[in-house]
This record gives C-alpha cells, structure tokens and sequence, in this order.
C-alpha cells in the first residue's frame, strides 16, 4: 500500500515535469516524389536482433547483427536466395564474446567470408567456405591493433595478395592485414588516421581510398598509381566534403572505362533507429591529385549508408537508413546541370536533376536500412528493424 | 584545515541487466580536502578522489551515464579539485578571481554535498566539473555574477588530465539571485565543445540550467529544485536535446535526517560494450541508440550518531524506485528488453565517515559563495557535514 502510494508519486511528478520538457520535433522524410517503386519480393524477417551489413555471392546471402534487441548483435544469418522471392534462413553462426558484428564480406574467388567484430574486443573473423552455407572458423584475428573494435573491414586483392583494410574504432587507425594465408594473417600496417573517426575505406585498382570523417576524404596510392604500396601507402590528396562526416566511398567504374566520379556518403547525426540525416556526395576524381565536388543527393529527413552499383547500367543504390533505398541515376555528366538545378554553393543537386530513379521499402516503412548488395537482376537490403529484403532491381522503361 | 571521506555502502538493484539481480559493495566518494590560504591570501582548495582506486567497476546506478560508463557511476579523477581564488571586496560588493581544475560556473552544487549518497542520474546535465577554468565572479548586493572559462573535454579515466589543447575552448556563465539568506535562485548557460571526444571534433553541448535552493542555518533544512536541458550541436545543426527536472530535500526530526528526491531525466542511450555497463567512449560516430526518460523517486534516512574530535558517522538507507521508457520509436535501445523490466528497485545503506573540515559547497568559489551568516567563513568549508 505504502508503496503503490510512493509509486504513484512520481507518475504525479512525471506529469508536472512534462510540462516543462518540450516534446521533440517528428522529422519526417520526404515521400517520393513521382519516381518509381523497387518492387519488393519478399523478406526474411530477423525480429530477436537488430541486421547489419548484407554480402551476397551467388544464391547465399548473409548479414550480421548489431547492438541489443532481445540478443546481442552476435549472430551472422546465412540465407538462401535462390527462391528469387523471400529470402530463406538456412543457417546462424555465433560470435562468441562480442556485441556487434559490422562489415561482412566474401573474398573475390568466393573461399573466405571475412566478418568485423566490436566493440572491444575488436577482431576479425575468417571463415572458411567450402561449403558457403555453413562457414568454418580459420582464424580470430585480434591483436592490440584491432582494439577496441573493428568498425569496418574491407577485403580487396592487391598485387596477387588478399587484403582486409580495418577501419579501428577510436583512437581511429587504419589496419591493413595480409590474409593471403588465413591462418596465418600477417598485418602490414597499423596507421592513425581519421578526425576524429576512420570508418571506411574502399579499394579498386591499387588505389586506396579512405573515409576520415570531418578529415574527409584521402586518395592514397598502394601499388596502382606509382610508389605507393599497402605497408607503404602514398598519399595523392584530399579532400574534405561539404559538412564532413564522411562515413564511406564508392570509386564507380563505368562501362566505357571512365573512372570519373567517387561517391562519398555522409553519416549525420541519428537518433535511435527513428531518424538519420546525410547526403551522398559526387566527386570528381578524374585527376586524383586535385579531387573537385560536384554535386550532391539529398533525402530530406532521411541519412544515407552505404552503397551499391549496377556499373553496368550507371544506377547507384543507396542504403537511406529511415529513408529505405534510393535508386539514382549516376550515368554522364554529373557536374553539369542548369542554374535551376544548383545549390547556392554552385554543386549540382542530382534530385532537383531528376536523378532519382527509383524508390525501395518506402511503403514498408518503418524501415531502417544499413546496407544494400545489387547482385544479378535483385537488390538486397538489409534493415535494422526487419532483417533482409529481396527487391526487384529498377530497369528504365524503354 | 584538513578533511577526509567516505562511505561504506552496500547495493542491491533488480533488476540489473536482463531480469538478473546484482548487490555489490563499494567504498565510495574516498576523498582527502585541504582548505588553506585566505585573509588577503588566495584561498586555496583541494580536492583528492580515491574512487580510481576503489571504484574502477563502477558504482550501480541506473539512469547513469557517462566518461565510458552506463547504469554505473564513473569513479573521478585523482586529482577531483585544485582551484586558488583571490577575493576582494566588502560585505555589500565583493569579486574575486580563480584559477584551478575544478567546476564551471554552471548549474547547481555537485551531488557529493547534498544529501544522497546515491547520485541523481542528471549529472551530466546540471553540473560541469573537472575542467581547468579561470573564473571571475562578483556579488553586488543580492545579485551575483560569474564568467569563466574551461576546456570542454571530459576525463577519460581516472588519472587523465583536461587536454592541453582544449584549453579554454569553452565557457559558461551564472547569475545568482540571493534574496533571502539560506536562499538563491540561479540561471546559467555553457557552451561545451566536443565533451565527449577527447581530441575535439566532437558535437558541441549547449546547456542551460534553472534552480531554487534554500538551506537553513543548521543545515538541517535543506530544498533544491532544478530544470536543466542541454542540446546537441554538430556545427551549426541542432541534434537533440535532453531534460532533467530535478526536486530534493532534507529535514530533521529528531536526531534523523529524513530526504526525499523525485528526478525526470532523459538519457542518451549508447552502444554498450561486452561489459554492459561500459560504452565506447567517445563512440565511433554521432548516433545514438536512443533515448530514455528515467522516473526516480528516492527516499533517504540518516542517522548522525558522533561527532567527537571532529570526527563524524553517518548511518543511512536509501531506496529508489526507477520507471524508464525510450522516448524515441524505433529505439536501437528498448529498456524492457535490457533491464528485463521498466522498472527498476534499488535499496542501499552503509556508514558515511568523516574527519576534519568537509566542502561545504561545491560548485562554486568566492564572490558566489554565500557567507554562513554571522560569521566569515565562506560556505566552501565547512567543519562537519551536515548531509
């Protein structure tokens, strides 16, 4: 009685103190406007955890899983896609003794899955794909290097040899480590870099490209530009993006062999899994030496994640956290655009070009989506609050 | 003068984490004080916390958060406080001047001196401390005004040391009404850059803070009410904001002190380590997992049983009851889930010890420091401790 009476209490005193705590602004995204839908097959739901990043090599997919939902983020789902509908859970591996598994990826030749774990302690996990449905423990590899998490790891072949790139959690370092051999990773560098965060990187033709934040972006030479190597990477130039935060990079190669333009996603600030903000930034790369922005993509109310292309078509997909997926139209000249078309900096505004395509999980809302693999005639997403999506890649009506 | 601290305690909390239990034992708050100089020398004053020794897991606390830890109180660094302060000036118009590591004219009085052992879960939001300021400050009659200057950077352990870099990139300001004596009303706001990241480049934190407090001669008698808010800023763009409402106060009956506390705080919610009650400090971007609002309600009874040779002993029990919600949907933090429940009972007791000259105040220096009525002496001292 006493303390159902003291319980109450403070229910009172909530009441009175709400009057003075102002509730906080929705922030909505923009909807659509007049583009089309990515049509969605179907979904593999993971309700226990929140999903992570998203790999597919052939008819498998696998994602991982972050932070706490009912379970800790320790779960790498392995799912059959060859149904070409909902994607079918077929396999779930645990991490022990972590909390959050970032970054997932296959080697090129399809024989290793390389999974990020953090936070402390921070490693990376390399498993053996024989059978791609149900991975084998190689390695753990966790040294003082990769403390106190791996935030994100890139895998990419360099000169023959087989490389993961780790982005390292504050105090921000970049880790390179030579897994050639995966039981016996060696690692060739241990950088700091990043201000304050180093969380991406992305790597094509020897050519590094690493994503620092409010550092913005640094191109670096490790074997294809000149006398740059991975244990010895040489710096070409940077170049710090409009608003900073510069989460990660896509070099897009098109087919005609222009390499002119890297995307560079900016993580804003994001409340919970309810709200995000960021922009996709377009950069010129053509002379590496002197990188030059050009334009940009915006999603009111929503923030971009990573990316994935259909080089061949010129369609970047982008994950857009609360804002689903967005297909855009990246092909030609992304630097020129009429007066109409600019923002007052002078950069082209690719929305107000009418570049978006297309949308995906906009009517499936909420959605909160980390990261999207394009593989054959699908887009795969992975969503934090639901788990993996299958969508129909956007095809321009003829 | 010299003074020494601390408390005994026992705490038991349910849930703690995922339904589960937990009842840990602490020495808490081990301090040393020197209180010197003055009478046309800089006063100098100095605190030193052992809880780096004694405290590293961290105190059970739930609602708590920050410097790397969650649901447990952070232990503070060795060297808590060392300011010297030169005042000038009479009873109707004083000013003074002080340099040291220790608090920003913000906000209310460190929860140390009041009269919880346990922390409210607002302090991060009502005080700031720790930092190297320079502080000027003058008391005109009843209305007092303090400016003063700090690195905005927060410890990041218990011997770590403000960054040389920051220094000064970072201010607050104060104004005291003292209306009545034992009385004042005050409003301030701090502009903190990159507390969390130690290096810098980090969101700003804008704060204000709102308070009444009324304290009796005795001290005996003893009433705060504070609303404090502090807003996220990357660069120029606002992130969110969070709010505390805060009511305490401390009577005696008899030879007890009875105190009751009723706190609505909201907390961000950050991605945890494998040791739940640890956070990636400084994180490895701008996002939060969400945020809940913690609804406490907490009652205290103290029993003062010696005071002998400058030597006190304290008897007290504690127990508070904690409601928690996320306040943003979809949460990445959902509190039901972790905790097990969304709500959370904590009872604690112990034996608070003290010897020789306490702080009295804390928060505060010179000009804006009442002076205890009918004597001299500044409220930053004082010889036994009443709470």
């Amino acid at each position: 009685m006493i303390m159902s009476r003291f319980m109450s209490l403070p229910r009172s005193f909530t009441a009175l103190a709400l009057v003075f705590i102002v509730a906080c602004d929705d922030n909505p995204v923009d909807p659509p406007g007049g583009t089309a839908f990515l049509q969605v097959l179907g979904k593999g739901a993971v309700p226990e955890r929140y999903t992570g990043e998203v790999w597919v090599r052939g008819n498998t997919a696998y994602t991982t899983t972050w932070g706490f939902r009912s379970e800790f983020g320790n779960a790498i789902k392995i799912w059959d896609i060859s149904g070409g509908a909902a994607p079918v859970l077929v396999n779930t591996v645990i991490v022990p003794g972590v909390g959050t598994l970032g970054d997932i990826q296959t080697s090129d030749d399809g024989s290793l899955l390389i999974v990020a774990t953090e936070p402390s302690p921070g490693s990376i996990m390399i498993y053996d794909l024989a059978d791609p449905r149900n991975p084998q423990l190689l390695t753990r590899h966790a040294t003082a290097s990769t403390q106190p998490g791996v935030h994100t790891a890139e895998v990419q072949r360099v000169n023959g040899r087989l490389y993961a790139f780790l982005s390292i959690d504050p105090p921000a370092r970049l880790v390179i480590v030579d897994i050639t051999d995966p039981r016996a990773p060696v690692e060739v560098l241990s950088a700091p870099m990043g201000q304050p965060f180093l969380h991406d990187v992305f790597v094509r033709d020897g050519i590094l490209f690493t994503a620092l934040w409010d550092g913005g972006v640094s191109i670096w030479d490790i074997g294809g530009a000149g006398s740059g190597s991975v244990s010895a990477p040489r710096l070409i130039s940077n170049l710090r993006t409009e608003g900073g935060q510069v989460h990660n990079v896509w070099w897009y190669h098109a087919p005609g062999g222009e390499k002119r333009y890297a995307f560079i996603g900016e993580e804003g600030p994001s409340s919970g899994l309810a709200s995000a903000s960021g922009d996709i930034h377009v950069v010129d790369v053509s002379n590496m030496s002197a990188p030059v922005e050009v334009a940009f993509f915006r999603v009111p109310g929503a923030g971009t994640h990573n990316f994935s292309m259909d080089e061949t078509r010129g369609i970047l997909y982008a994950a857009f956290y609360n804002g689903g997926v967005r297909a855009i139209d990246v092909t030609g000249d992304l630097s020129s655009c009429t007066p109409a078309e600019r923002s007052f900096d002078g950069r082209c505004d690719l929305r107000l070009m009418g570049r978006e395509l297309a949308t995906g999980l906009f009517a499936e809302a909420p959605v909160y989506v980390w990261g999207v693999h394009f593989a054959g005639d699908k887009v795969y997403a992975s969503d934090m609050l639901n788990g993996l999506w299958a969508l129909r890649e956007f095809l321009p009506l003829d | 003068m010299l003074g020494a601290h601390g408390i005994g305690m026992i705490t038991h909390q349910s849930p703690a984490v995922a339904g589960r239990s937990m009842t840990e034992g602490y020495l808490t708050q081990p301090t040393l004080m020197l209180h010197a100089g003055g009478r046309g020398l800089p006063a100098i004053q100095l605190m030193l916390s052992l809880e780096g020794l004694t405290l590293e897991r961290g105190e059970l606390n739930p609602g708590i958060v920050g410097e790397g830890y969650i649901d447990r109180r952070h232990p503070h660094t060795y060297l808590h406080e060392v300011t010297a302060t030169l005042e000038r000036g009479s009873d109707r118009a004083r000013g003074s001047l002080t340099i040291g590591k220790g608090f920003a004219p913000f906000g209310t009085d460190d929860p140390m001196v009041r009269p919880f052992v346990k922390y409210p879960i607002n302090h991060h939001l009502a005080q700031i401390l720790e930092r190297v300021v320079a502080i000027g400050a003058v008391r005109l009659g009843p209305v007092g005004l303090e400016a003063g200057s700090f690195n905005g950077d927060e410890p990041e352990s218990s011997g770590d040391a403000p960054n040389r870099s920051r220094l000064w990139d970072s201010w607050a300001m104060r104004a005291t009404l003292y209306p009545i004596d034992g009385g004042e009303l005050q409003a301030s706001y701090a502009n903190v850059r990159s507390p969390e990241i130690a290096k810098g480049g980090g969101p700003d934190d804008r704060k204000w803070s709102v308070s009444g407090r009324f304290e009796n001669a005795g001290r005996r008698q003893y009433a705060l009410a504070e609303w404090a808010r502090s807003t996220g800023y990357v660069g120029s763009d606002k992130t969110l904001d969070f709010h505390s409402f805060l009511i305490e106060g401390q009577t005696g009956v008899g030879r007890l002190l009875l105190a009751g506390r009723l706190e609505v705080t909201d907390r961000a919610d950050e991605e945890r380590l494998a040791d739940p009650f640890r956070t990636l400090a400084g994180g490895h971007d701008f996002s939060i997992l969400g945020r809940s609002r913690w609804t406490i309600g907490t009652f205290g009874v103290a029993f003062p049983i010696a005071t002998r040779r400058g030597v006190s002993l304290t008897p007290f029990a504690e127990v508070a009851q904690h409601g928690v919600r996320e306040t943003l949907r979809p949460s990445g933090f959902v509190p039901a889930d972790f905790y097990g429940s969304d709500r959370i009972l904590m009872l604690s007791g112990g034996l608070r010890i003290g010897i020789g000259a306490m702080h009295g105040r804390m928060g505060r220096y010179g000009a804006a420091i009442p002076r205890q009525r009918g004597t001299t002496t500044p409220q930053s001292q004082s010889p036994q401790h009443a709470h």
